[in-house]
Formats: C-alpha cells, structure tokens, sequence
C-alpha cells in the first residue's frame, strides 16, 4: 500500500507483526534502545516523509516505559516530516480513573464499619508489584518510614492539628518541626482526616500528552470508559472486539443460546446486556455489594455542624478504602453454562469472585471473556486455581506466558490484528470504519 | 482563606533533596501519596488543599527509571493544577533527556522538546532546572525557564576543600570549554583543554590534550558525569602528560551503568558531584565520591521566586 507505514512499540512486537501481515506491508524499521541512565533513545530507520503512520504500542508491560517511548516515536516521525501519525493503543494505558471520593459520595452510603491500614483504590486491589522493578523502589520508603519515627512527640503534634481542618493559614505551616516527618504526616492525612480530595485525574493528561507529541488520531480497543474520547481533541477511533467474542460464543460453544451471559459488575452491565440481545441468550448481573454498613447520617443531611461535616469526610475516605465487600448475583443460573464478560481483568479478584458465585449459585461451568487480559500480579494463579473453566481472551497484550501457565486447553486467545488492520487500511484509504463495529473482520 | 504561600510538594522516592530545601526554607512537604497500582501505572492525590497556592515541585530524575519519573511528575502537575493551584513551578536540577536536544540523524526525536512541551501541557507555570546540557532547551519552552548555576557552589568548594594555588581546570570536551573556562577565570587559574572523538553514545575513542598540565593538580569540570568512560580516560590521558593528580567536578552525577567501577578503577583521585541527582547508595559503593550541596540555590531561588526578586544574583553567588 503506497504511503503507509507501520512501525512497532517494544510492547508488543507480535501484534505488530501480526497486522503488518494482514496488510501485506512490511514492518517500519525502527531501533529503540536504552541509554545506559535509562533514558529511552528512538531512531526511525525507514524514511516517513510524506507518509502515512501507524504506531502500535499496547499499555502492558511497563506501562510509562512503553508510554514515552510511544510519545518519543510519535515526535520522531512527526520531526521527520511524517503527514500524518497515528498512534494504535489496543489497549489503552491510565484509561480507569481512580473514582473521585466525591463521586462516590454521590452514589451510595459510604460504609463505616471496615478500616484499613492503608488505602486501595478499589480498581485494584494491592497486589504485589510485578517483580522486573529493583527492590530499591521499597527500601526506600521503608529508610524514610523508619527516619520518621524517631520523633514520637512531634508526630503526635502534628496528627493533632490536622485532624481538625483548620483554616490553613502560613502560621500552621512554617514550622520546623513538622520538616522533619513527613512520612507519619502522610500516613495522618491519608487515613484520618479524609484527605483524599486531590486525587490526580490522569485522563485528560494523557490525552493532553499524546496530541503535544504530534499524534493526529488514535485507534484504540474497549476503551474502558467510552467518555476517555471527550478528552481528546482528535480523532479516536474506538474498536470493539464485540463481534469477535459473539463469534466465538456462536461457535465454539455448545447450544449457546442456553447459556447465560453475566456481567461481573454492574459497570459492565451494558457490554453484557447488548451481547445477550443480540445473541437472544439471557442475562444475569453480579451486583458489588459495598455499602457493609449503613453511616448513621446520610451524607445529603450531614454537613450541617462542623462535626459532622468532619464525620463526612471520613466516611468519604472509608469508602475508597473499602473492598469489594459482598456481592450478590441478580439472575437464574442453577445448571446453566455462564459466559462472564468484561473489559479489562487486572487483579482478577471481580471475576474469580463472580465465577465462584456462580458455582455456588449452580452453574454447569463458566466462561470468561475478557477483551484485555493483563493480569498483573499473581492474577494468572489466582485464575488458574479459580472456578472459571475457561478463559477466552485477545492478544492486545501479550498473552503467550499465560498460555503456558493455564494451559491453551483452558485459555484461549482471539487475534484482534486483523480488526486492527482493517482499520488502519479503511482509515488510511479514508473508508468507513463502522463497518467494523458490528461485524469485527 | 487563601494564602498564596509556598507549597512543596516531591515525590516519594529521592526526596533526599527536597528534604534539604524544605528544612532550609523552614517549611513542610505537603503531604502527598504517590502509587503504583498492579500494572505499574501511577496513581497520585495531594494530602492537602493546594487552591490558589504556590506550588514547588521538586523532583530528581537520576538514572534507572527515568521515564517513570517523568510520568510521576507530569502527573504530579496535572494534580496541582486541576486542584486549581495558583502557579505549578516544576524544580527540576537534572532536566531529563537534555542530551537530545537536536536532530542529529534522519528521523531522531528532539526528545527534550517533547519533554519540554509535555512539562507545558501537563500546566506547569515555571520551571527552575540547573546547569542545562545546552542551554538552548529554554527556548523549548513557552513557559520561563530559569538555569541556575552550580558554579558558584563549585567555586566555594573548590576554594575550601582543593589547594587550588597549583591547580588547572580542565574541560573534557569542547562543548564544555566555555563552562571550565568561566570556573577558571572566577578562579584566576589555567585552562587546557581535552578533544575527543565519539564514536557513539556512552562510547569514548581518542583523546587530544590542548594545553600544558605538567606538575598540575588538574580539576577536570563537566556538567555530567554518566558512565563515567570519559572521565577516566581523561584522566589516563592527564597523567601521561605529567599531571601530579586529577579531579573531576561534575554537576550532575547520573553514574548510571558501571560508572562505580571505572570511577573506583580509574586513576582519578576524587569525583565531585552535586547532589541535584539522588546517588547516596554509590557514595558507599565508591569512596572517591563526594557531594556538593546545592539545596541552599534551589531554596533561594523558590523564596526569591515567590517573593517576585531577582534571581540573577544567583548566578554569580551561592548563599551559606
């Protein structure tokens, strides 16, 4: 094809070979090495000028790596007098947004009863950290944790005068003392006095990000969030691998139209619902139980006193801290086949969770179709050791190590490469992509 | 009740810096918690309003995990300024990616203009940064920039700690002959010079003294130190041609790759570093190494900063 080009991130070098196949291109030359301080060095061996780029990177692996060595390709090209770049994030990296404590105010009463010692967002429950990181990164905190220790006294000082919100003027501030741990502070203001109002929204940077690296229109995959689009101020051309998972569900299992499809969470009710309907399958949905307890004043009256107002914002940080605490199935599945459906499975606790509902609820056995399988962590053990018979999943990230540790028997992967390719062909050619919405390729 | 007072804020790694500014200035960090959720990306919230505040984040990018630093800061800004802060200035000693500053080959990025421009579009107001690689990345920005000198703490070092009657400083390339010549002419000492040839980066081939160093204690002066080949060999080179010793004062101390172990196998007798780059762990390793502290510029220039004073006197002199 005259003018187009495909070049490869270092995220995922498979895929990208994979859709330059389809196209029946070969793949852009490109060399992306480290320097040794571990600043990312890009050199474009294939000439772009007046072309038409395609950049692939998938938000796996190391993430912000993967990130800026994407940024710096698209500067690259875009320096090099590239017509137009377009970067292709199957899987689109800081697309969940930590849930704004305010928001969740909003829509439940916030439970009082659990306290941790350390907050999670409740999009990912702590796991440990993926083991290619030095340990360095955790000697660290600890060195300054133990440093500020030391001095009991002050620390209670200062837990003091923020338990209560002060007005903050300069007096409050400027104080020696309080320099010296920084740490206890962090640890007061975190878990006390609610403190979490300033949490960093990222959605709008990094689309900021990559319109300033000079991308000119983004392809992406199940996007997380539909709304991610409004950020941008290009083009995003959002694929569903829907038609591909309806495929397979049509195909490969038996008598489908008996099967229930579930929806692990009621935020993926909607994905679940329209592949159900369109199926004619019926519909089941798992419900997160969050509130444990029920807070002695609902929020809309509170905020009337000081003190309660006080009581509020507590409640506010307890209910980001909480987990998933119960959850409950709405829905028959008793000796039925269940095809649990999500987006993006990280930690997996959502839906080891559902599948172990649904055993206990009955169910014959239990697939899962997730779009983008990342499972970070430990994940993949917990799945394997899970009730889930089968998970079915996409190469947006690679996927040949889970693979191998669940056994292709129980784990299969759908090639989205030709969705993406198709796209990149009808884009480039200036066709229609909707096409692809419904029918996949 | 707004006070447009100053605000520090850094992230949680390698605060060893900000520590030093905050107790100069006699303020606290602010409280913020900075975290990686399963997949490694970053999650950030502020411990404490930052409304209509002045807002100063110091952040030190080393070596290792240089791009997620850059994305923990750009994250760090975003926060503070859709918390509605009054003024972002990012404090940045060693700008990151300074060394691609050019298009020196078809299609190579300008890298520290996109990191320019990401600096900008996260909503940063300002940035503070120290002895840039080539002072032309200000003109990347949209935003003031100012490059503050690690020169005048030199000199005060240089003067206290080396007999510096006998000495001659030496620049190790001729990019930097204009920084060790102005070192030498504070100093009213000698200046010889060292050409290189470089096949590639982080690769050092041929060296040529231009200048007499005879009987000399010679001060080899850069503005970055990474893998530290070129020191060492500049060092080889210095003694072949009759140096009695050789230092070398650097600014930034990335000592990325196995710069210990030239360093520690090298025939330089010390290396001299700011602290403007986290290396506290190397100091154990390497025994050569000393610090130069420079938290008392960067302290200085936040209060004149925010106070709306000139920084220029900076440039020339460094507080105690």
């Amino acid at each position: 094809m005259r003018d187009l080009i495909v070049l490869g991130g270092s995220s995922h070098p498979h895929l990208t070979k994979q859709i330059c196949r389809n196209l029946t291109i070969d793949q852009g030359r490109v060399s992306s090495k480290k320097f040794s301080n571990g600043e990312t060095s890009i050199e474009v061996i294939d000439s772009v000028r007046e072309k038409d780029v395609y950049i692939v990177q998938s938000g796996c692996g190391e993430v912000n790596d993967n990130f800026i060595e994407l940024l710096i390709m698209i500067s690259a090209c875009k320096i090099a007098s590239a017509t137009r770049v377009t970067a292709v994030l199957p899987l689109f990296p800081y697309s969940r947004q930590p849930d704004a404590p305010h928001a969740a105010n909003l829509t439940g009463a916030p439970s009082i009863s659990t306290k941790k010692e350390s907050y999670t967002f409740e999009s990912a429950p702590s796991t440990p950290r993926p083991l290619s990181r030095g340990s360095s990164y955790f000697n660290d905190s600890f060195a300054t944790g133990a440093n500020s220790s030391r001095e009991g006294l002050l620390e209670k000082a200062t837990h003091n005068s923020l338990r209560h919100p002060v007005p903050y003027t300069a007096k409050s501030l400027v104080t020696n003392s309080a320099s010296t741990n920084i740490t206890s502070v962090d640890v007061s203001s975190k878990s006390d006095n609610g403190y979490k109002q300033w949490v960093a929204q990222n959605g709008t940077l990094i689309a900021n990000l990559l319109t300033t690296a000079g991308a000119d229109r983004l392809i992406t995959m199940d996007l997380h969030d539909p709304q991610f689009q409004g950020f941008f101020n290009i083009p995003v051309d959002n694929l569903y691998s829907r038609p591909l998972l309806k495929h397979y569900i049509k195909d490969y299992i038996p008598n489908y139209q008996d099967c229930v499809i579930v929806s692990p969470d009621s935020g993926g009710a909607k994905r679940a619902t329209s592949i159900a309907d369109s199926l004619g399958c019926s519909f089941a949905l798992i419900h997160k139980e969050r509130r444990a307890k029920v807070a002695k004043n609902p929020p809309s009256t509170a905020a009337s006193s000081s003190s309660s107002s006080v009581n509020l914002l507590n409640s506010i940080s307890m209910n980001t801290t909480n987990m998933v605490a119960t959850t409950m199935l709405v829905g028959d599945v008793k000796d039925k086949v269940c095809v649990l459906i999500d987006d993006l499975v990280d930690t997996s606790y959502t839906i080891t969770r559902a599948a172990k509902l649904l055993k206990d609820q009955g169910a014959k056995y239990v697939y899962a179709l997730v779009t983008h399988a990342v499972f970070s962590g430990d994940a993949i053990n917990r799945v394997l050791k899970s009730d889930i018979d089968k998970v079915i999943t996409t190469n947006s990230v690679p996927q040949s190590e889970h693979v191998s540790i669940i056994g292709p028997d129980n784990f299969e992967v759908l090639d989205i490469s030709r969705i993406l390719a198709e796209a990149i062909r009808r884009i480039h050619n200036g066709e229609s992509v909707s096409m692809l919405f419904d029918h996949g390729w | 009740m707004s006070t447009n007072s100053i605000k520090l804020l850094a992230s949680d790694v390698h605060r060893g810096l900000a520590d030093l500014v905050a107790k100069r200035l006699g303020l606290r960090i602010t409280p913020s918690e900075l975290k990686r959720d399963s997949t490694g990306e970053v999650q950030f919230s502020i411990g404490e309003s930052v409304r209509d505040e002045d807002i100063f984040i110091i952040c030190q990018i080393g070596s290792g995990v240089v791009n997620d630093r850059v994305i923990e800061l750009l994250i760090m800004i975003n926060a503070c300024r859709t918390a509605s802060a009054r003024r972002i200035t990012v404090i940045l000693p060693n700008f990151p990616y300074a060394r691609q500053d050019r298009k020196d080959k078809s299609r190579a990025p300008i890298t520290a203009k996109l990191m320019a421009d990401m600096l900008t579009t996260a909503g940063c107001n300002h940035v503070i940064t120290m002895d840039l690689h080539a002072s032309q990345i200000q003109g990347f920005f949209d935003v003031p920039v100012d490059n503050l000198y690690a020169e005048p703490s030199v000199v005060r070092y240089i003067k206290e700690k080396i007999n510096y009657q006998d000495a001659i400083i030496i620049s190790p390339d001729a990019g930097g002959a204009k920084r060790a010549a102005g070192l030498a002419d504070r100093l009213d000492l000698n200046f010889a010079l060292i050409h290189k040839e470089r096949a590639r980066a982080n690769e050092v081939s041929r060296m040529v003294l231009v200048g007499d160093v005879s009987d000399k204690i010679c001060i080899i002066v850069d503005d970055m130190a990474d893998t530290c080949g070129t020191l060492a060999k500049a060092a080889e080179v210095l003694l072949d041609n009759g140096a009695k010793e050789v230092i070398a004062v650097v600014t930034h101390g990335i000592l990325s790759g196995n710069a210990i172990n030239n360093i520690n196998n090298s025939k330089l007798k010390k290396v001299i570093c700011t602290n403007t780059v986290p290396f506290e762990e190397k100091l154990q390793l390497c025994p050569k190494l000393d610090t130069i502290d420079v938290s008392a510029v960067l302290a200085e220039s936040i209060r004149r900063l925010h106070n709306g004073e000139s920084i220029s006197y900076l440039f020339k002199n460094a507080p105690l």
